[in-house]
């Protein structure tokens, strides 16, 4: 529609149509600037001052608190609590997901036939929905009936067989298992796509020079995919603070807060503690503390930025 | 090729964008009565349809939209729908402290004088089932689906092989559970991820020990009542004891009641008792009905020297209560389809369907619903859910902080100080 109206307009007038031409733009962001606009852009700034009253979220009865929400957060243990579950979360992500996503990625890349089959398998869990997922694994590490113990007992590990989703020790650790093998596919996709762009001369090439094929992957491969290291790790600890739903269905954040995360605490303050504005508080504080750090990381790896 | 699928995904967003603006399509004719609830068995659907049937023919021009939402996503549903001042006309709630909350932003109508009018169909309820719906002597709810109160459940078959009788007092309970660990058997099936279930241990043991007038004195703040009380206390240390002692199942504080993690601990032989809301019956009985011939109940026992009588139970006479909105456009119509909703027929369909609604002299086949009624009708005092009953962020603080005893990770008296810190800012 746009399009046809600004062509016949620049078979028109010479002036009208330039104008046109540069309100084009214009005209075609204006949609997804609106959609943005009115659900992230609104609810954000909207939080900021929700977080400034003392508000159950039903009728007329908000109360102005002024700084008092986020004082109480400057010393809510829960709350830091979680935060830093969230920053163990982003750590371990990180940790765990990069090296084994690289290891399957180039093992992919250098498998000949077959390995078709072997990506999708590979690929399955980043399919499955987290809430299906979540009941699967609360089956599997279910301290009487589950898989997990038993296959412990069966080889005869019983001494290391836990109560792994009621034990405050364990309970965070088992979600951020659940965690890693879910999202190891989508990084190694992405390690994936990176190798596919290394220049098979190159490697050809240095193979003629005599280069084993570990030197090849530690000297070439592997600095080549700096940049995807970068985005990756980036969306790995975005992405883990602030994580919500494996935790929610697994845990619900217990027990006794030993897996809650910011947005869990977040989601329980609003719905099932009726407090509107301290949540918000919470979900501001978590807005801030991800741009912190998103921007720290970003800042801090920009040496490793692809030329591209 | 990326490009075709950003185009093809941008007309699909323009769509759907499209879709959102255009308003639904109402019913031109007849006006629209929306009623949400979180009865989502066939059985409690159908009570609930037929009634909407019979408020339509009975009202030419009306319509019931009825909508049932699963039990965690209703709560949030519901808490969304006030907070953006769009919520149903007719809706269910437990009553309570959530409930209070909607009453207090002005958002439920008052029944009070709707009941006045109609004396002979407010006398048919048990009286004591208005209270979780009563605010300020106003009557906001009327009480809709069931009776719903803790009980021990427990394995016959088990009790028998074994030669254990129930339990009556807290002694007895010990020497229970003595004889169920020698046999390697968990003495008490407990699936506390959802704190609620382990908060009903608490609930009872304080009313065992102090008599139901230390939870109300405390939750009203009157007559010197404090959580910091050594009721409380002595509650948190005999539910301590019971953990120290084995009596629950390994893993309890991580197991999810909503699949099954109590249950099938039952089912398989590994635990003898559970305590739990009288749902548990019909809910085993289409799960395993096999063991629902097994199963038997008998109420929380005594505690040495506690003022509580041993007839005073926990749980809700209503279960749900059904109550209209002050947003509702036409609230008399919603009135009278909730008086269709809990009316004599609805009441008969419901006890069909193997539940109880507090309405007096209703007739009862089912051994289990008579033995049931019997304890209700006996209680001196029926105390509803703790969690239901606060303020909402105080249930949520008595989950966490009893979902904490049983961890041991707080003492008894840490716990009740720190209720009673939180009580004191929250009930002024």
């Amino acid at each position: 529609m746009t399009d046809i109206s600004t062509r016949s307009a620049a078979g028109g007038a010479g002036g009208a149509a330039l104008s046109l031409r540069k309100l084009a733009p214009a005209v075609f962001l204006a949609p997804a600037v609106l959609l943005l606009a009115v659900y992230l852009l609104y609810p954000l700034v909207d939080s900021f001052r929700l977080s400034l009253l003392d508000w159950n979220g039903l009728g007329e009865n908000a109360r102005y608190v002024g700084l008092d929400n986020w004082k109480k957060l400057a010393t809510d243990t829960l709350f830091w609590k979680a935060a830093w579950n969230n920053i163990l979360l982003a750590v371990f992500s990180v940790v765990i997901q990069m090296p084994i996503a690289v290891v399957l990625a180039v093992v992919l890349d250098n498998a000949g036939k077959g390995s078709r089959i072997l990506k999708i398998l590979y690929f399955l869990p980043l399919l499955m929905s987290s809430v299906a997922l979540g009941v699967l694994f609360k089956y599997f590490y279910d301290v009487n009936f589950g898989p997990l113990n038993a296959l412990l007992d069966y080889v005869g590990l019983g001494a290391f067989a836990q109560d792994w989703l009621g034990d405050t020790r364990f309970a965070l650790g088992a979600v951020i298992a659940v965690v890693c093998w879910q999202y190891i596919p989508f990084y190694m996709v992405l390690f994936m796509a990176g190798l596919a762009s290394f220049p098979a001369e190159i490697s050809e090439a240095a193979k003629l020079d005599g280069a084993s094929e570990t030197t090849i992957f530690w000297k070439m491969k592997l600095p080549h995919l700096k940049g995807t290291f970068r985005t990756a790790v980036v969306l790995s600890v975005i992405g883990a603070l602030r994580y919500f739903d494996l935790i929610y269905v697994m845990t619900g954040g217990g027990p006794e807060g030993a897996s809650e995360l910011m947005a869990t605490y977040m989601y329980r303050n609003v719905f099932s503690s009726f407090q509107l504005g301290y949540g918000s508080t919470v979900a501001s504080a978590m807005f801030i503390i991800v741009i912190l750090i998103a921007s720290v990381l970003l800042r801090f790896s920009k040496r490793f930025e692809t030329e591209v | 090729m990326s490009s075709k699928l950003a185009s093809k995904l941008s007309a699909l967003a323009c769509g759907a964008a499209m879709v959102a603006v255009v308003p639904f399509a109402a019913h031109a004719a007849d006006k629209v009565i929306t009623s949400w609830d979180l009865q989502t068995t066939a059985g409690a659907v159908k009570v609930i349809r037929d009634a909407a049937d019979r408020f339509e023919a009975a009202n030419p021009g009306y319509k019931v939209e009825d909508t049932h939402i699963l039990n965690d996503a209703y709560k949030t549903k519901i808490k969304i729908a006030f907070g953006a001042n769009e919520p149903p006309c007719v809706f269910a709630s437990w009553g309570g402290g959530p409930f209070r909350e909607y009453v207090a932003a002005n958002q439920v109508v008052d029944l009070t004088p709707y009941l006045d009018k109609d004396p002979a169909f407010k006398e048919r309820f048990a009286p004591a089932s208005f209270g979780a719906v009563t605010v300020d002597g106003k009557i906001y709810g009327l009480p809709a689906e069931n009776t719903a109160i803790a009980v021990v459940f427990y394995n016959k078959e088990m009790f028998e092989k074994l030669n254990l009788t129930p339990p009556k007092t807290w002694d007895e309970l010990l020497q229970v559970i003595d004889v169920l660990k020698k046999n390697d058997i968990a003495p008490f099936a407990l699936a506390n991820k959802n704190k609620w279930t382990g908060s009903m241990y608490y609930g009872y043991l304080v009313d065992r020990i102090g008599g139901p007038e230390a939870f109300a004195k405390a939750a009203q703040r009157k007559d010197g009542g404090s959580f910091a009380d050594p009721v409380f206390v002595e509650a948190g240390k005999r539910l301590q004891e019971l953990v120290n002692l084995g009596a629950f199942q390994k893993g309890y504080n991580g197991l999810d009641y909503d699949v099954g993690g109590s249950r099938r601990l039952l089912y398989t032989g590994k635990a003898a008792m559970e305590l739990m809301g009288t749902w548990e019956a019909s809910t085993i009985g289409n799960e395993n009905p096999e063991f629902a011939k097994k199963l038997g109940f008998f109420p929380f026992p005594s505690v040495p020297g506690g003022k509580g009588d041993p007839s005073d139970l926990l749980g809700t006479l209503g279960d749900n209560f059904v109550s209209v909105t002050n947003a509702c456009p036409e609230k008399d119509k919603a009135v009278d389809f909730i008086k269709f909703l809990t009316d004599d027929t609805a009441a008969a369909g419901r006890v069909a369907d193997s539940r109880l609604p507090p309405i007096k002299n209703l007739k009862v086949d089912n051994p289990f619903l008579q033995e049931v009624s019997k304890l209700v009708s006996e209680a001196k005092s029926v105390q509803l859910w703790w969690d239901q009953e606060l303020p909402p962020k105080l249930g949520e603080l008595h989950k966490d902080t009893s979902q904490e005893l049983f961890g041991l990770s707080k003492t008894p008296e840490q716990v009740a100080d720190e209720f009673e810190a939180a009580a004191k800012a929250e009930l002024k």
